[in-house]
């Protein structure tokens, strides 16, 4: 990877000129809470945000969307084409561009997603470092760090950034949109030192020893049980997890019912007809073994295909749950066999 | 904000796995009350030849306007150009297809999933044991096998259904009845007076059949209930864990990986399956 140094007041410079060959997206602040929208101008940019409330997913995997349109007479598919503008995500933290390369994993590996996929190439990232809130646990996972899934990410050292340039096109912005400066080797220090503070700034002790094989020698624990009962089935967590990306598919016919859509939209596990089938059945009728089903997938199912757990520790399920569950409390009740 | 008019960058989706192929029925035979057998062909004709398969994968069966079900292969991996489909009448997609004409038009896609190990299957003896509607993908390998019967030993085959109206494709089981190579067994819970079958549950059928332990592979598909007893009669015959296959039905919303539905254990059906062996059945958790 290549570095530079971009003076903080170089940003509105590379905002604006990223405006005018992009759309820019970056968290902004609303009611008191922070969201991700695009942006005209850098002083709409809230580049010291704690976490939004919903992840950047929707950017490449929309709540809703039409995969195709369709003639019912011949079957045909009108049209399937992919909206895909040129965009900037601008501001993502560690956790989030995580989460993206393990949407990545899912959706532009076997069989491509195309929608995803047409999003994600069309779109540059820019990463922004942070500092960890108390619902935060990303050091738990090593989401803490990324080190690719960007084009830049600046981490933040008082009043100038340390600039991972990872793709050519990241260094092309700079080179096109502001000064920046060679990194000596004290930036580098600085970035060390900086880093380190960061590390130190965790207070979450989260034990993950063993994770697969609890998940699997206490499926049948009584504290599942405990959390079903806590559960609403509402759903928030999938809904406000970077990396849930569940969904269903219905079809929408026209008034004429000669055309129609077919969409899909965001789904969740927890929801009581996702494993529903034919004749009556349901996989997972019960709350706890739909509670049970999320941490299971996320901890083990998904390891077991891509090595990595499917969460990246942003603590946005747990600021979400009207019943306060959350993987810290889960993870411990595995460790010890009782829910706290 | 970007001045460029963002219609300038939609793409085409290349490849679309999401994108069904428009197939015609070109048969439709009733087989009971509530299952029909549909013949399709896909009508561009370079993807019908190469659409190839295995026993035991499946395909989306899409009705634009209605939405798309899993539906297993039926016919044999043997014969190509077509592809049947054993359908019962269960909902919103099925619904829909039951009232197609010969000649109508649907949308297929796949072939998707895992089928049966037919080539690790040659040189051995098969056990194929089916339940209900647990036929229509065996039908698959039954046929497979039959068009490569000389690759095979003994090849045993149980078949339960709950009435003598509910045995499906029985007009070729009535004809395999008088076959030495096969050994066909049908069984039903609650005969008639014109059933010359065995009378109850297919487990009970174990007794009269012999199994070289050492030298056979199972395949089961029927309801959920039916797999532990089934697979109890296979174990006590002394069949290996990894020799005996299952075939899983779970909710599908894209057959390729991605909805979530079709999640089982820690595998997902639809890619890792819908045929998975005991063993890895039994990793499964919650699967049996
Ligand atoms: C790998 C695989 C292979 C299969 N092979 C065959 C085959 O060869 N032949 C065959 O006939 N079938 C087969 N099936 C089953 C078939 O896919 C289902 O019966 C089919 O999906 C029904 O679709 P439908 O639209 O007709 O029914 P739907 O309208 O989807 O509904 C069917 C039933 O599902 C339940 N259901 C649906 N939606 C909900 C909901 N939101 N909440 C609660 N319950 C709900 C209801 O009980 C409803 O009656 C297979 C399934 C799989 C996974
Ligand atoms: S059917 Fe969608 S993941 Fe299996």
């Amino acid at each position: 990877m290549f570095f530079r140094m971009v003076e903080k007041d170089q940003i509105a410079d590379l905002v604006r000129g990223l405006a005018s060959e992009y759309e820019v997206v970056g968290p902004v602040e609303k009611q008191g809470r922070f969201v991700f929208a695009p942006v005209t101008g850098a002083e709409e940019l809230r580049l010291d945000y704690d976490t939004t409330l919903l992840p950047p997913k929707r950017w490449f995997f929309p709540p809703e969307e039409t995969i195709m349109r369709f003639r019912t007479a011949d079957e045909e598919v009108t049209d399937d084409e992919v909206f895909a503008p040129p965009r900037v995500l601008f501001g993502l933290h560690p956790c989030d561009i995580n989460a993206l390369l393990l949407m990545d994993n899912v959706f532009t590996r076997d069989y491509v997603d195309p929608y995803y996929k047409a999003r994600r190439d069309n779109t540059l990232v820019v990463g922004v470092s942070c500092t960890p809130s108390d619902t935060c646990f990303c050091n738990v996972w090593d989401t803490d760090e990324v080190h690719w899934g960007f084009d830049v990410f600046l981490t933040d050292l008082g009043d100038r950034y340390y600039a991972s340039l990872r793709t050519v096109k990241g260094a092309e912005l700079l080179d096109d949109y502001v000064k920046s400066s060679e990194v000596t080797e004290e930036d580098t220090a600085e970035f060390q030192r900086v880093v380190g503070e960061f590390k130190q700034a965790f207070d979450n002790d989260v034990d993950t020893t063993q994770l697969p094989v609890l998940l699997d020698a206490k499926f049948d624990s009584p504290i599942w049980d405990e959390f079903g009962e806590q559960c609403l089935s509402c759903g928030a967590c999938s809904m406000v997890c970077p990396t849930c990306y569940c969904f269903d598919v219905t079809d929408r016919l026209a008034p004429d019912q000669k055309s129609g859509r077919r969409v899909r939209t965001w789904d969740s596990c927890q929801f009581k007809e996702f494993a529903a089938v034919a004749h009556g059945q349901n996989f997972r009728e019960g709350r706890a073994s739909r509670v049970k089903y999320r941490y299971y997938h996320k901890q083990w199912g998904y390891l077991s295909k891509f090595e990595r757990v499917l969460c990246v520790g942003c603590g946005r399920c747990a600021r979400a749950c009207p019943s306060d569950i959350s993987p810290v409390r889960v993870i411990e009740a595995l460790q010890t066999g009782g829910v706290r | 904000m970007s001045v460029i008019p963002q219609d300038a960058y939609r793409r085409d989706a290349e490849t679309n796995p999401y994108r069904p192929w428009p197939a015609r029925i070109t048969s439709i035979i009733d087989l009971t009350e509530t299952e029909k057998l549909f013949e399709f062909r896909i009508i561009d004709p370079e993807i019908r030849e190469s659409f190839t398969f295995q026993s035991g994968q499946f395909v989306e069966l899409s009705i634009f306007g209605v939405g798309e079900a899993p539906i297993s292969i039926s016919s044999a991996p043997s014969k190509q150009g077509f592809v049947e489909l054993c359908v019962r009448c269960a909902g919103d997609v099925t619904g829909a297809l039951h009232a197609k004409q010969c000649g109508d038009v649907v949308g297929i896609r796949g072939p998707f999933g895992r089928g049966f190990p037919f080539q690790e299957m040659k040189g051995h003896d098969v056990l194929l044991v089916a339940g209900g509607l647990g036929i229509a993908p065996l039908k698959s390998l039954i046929n497979h096998i039959h068009d490569e019967r000389h690759e095979f030993g003994k090849v045993t085959i149980l078949y339960g259904a709950k009435n003598p109206a509910e045995v499906l494709f029985r007009y070729q089981f009535d004809m395999w009845k008088h076959r030495d190579d096969f050994d066909l067994i049908l069984t039903v819970d609650e005969p008639d007076e014109s059933w010359d079958g065995e009378r109850g549950l297919v487990t009970g059928l174990f007794d009269q059949i012999e199994v070289d332990p050492d030298n056979t592979y199972g395949a089961i598909c029927g309801p959920p209930v039916m797999y532990k007893y089934v697979i109890d009669e296979m174990r006590k015959k002394h069949m290996d864990v990894d020799k005996i296959y299952v075939s899983f039905e779970r909710r599908m919303k894209c057959g390729i990986g991605k909805c979530g539905h079709c999640g089982v254990g820690h595998q997902y059906t639809c890619v890792d399956g819908p045929v998975f062996n005991y063993w890895e059945a039994m990793n499964l958790q919650g699967a049996i």
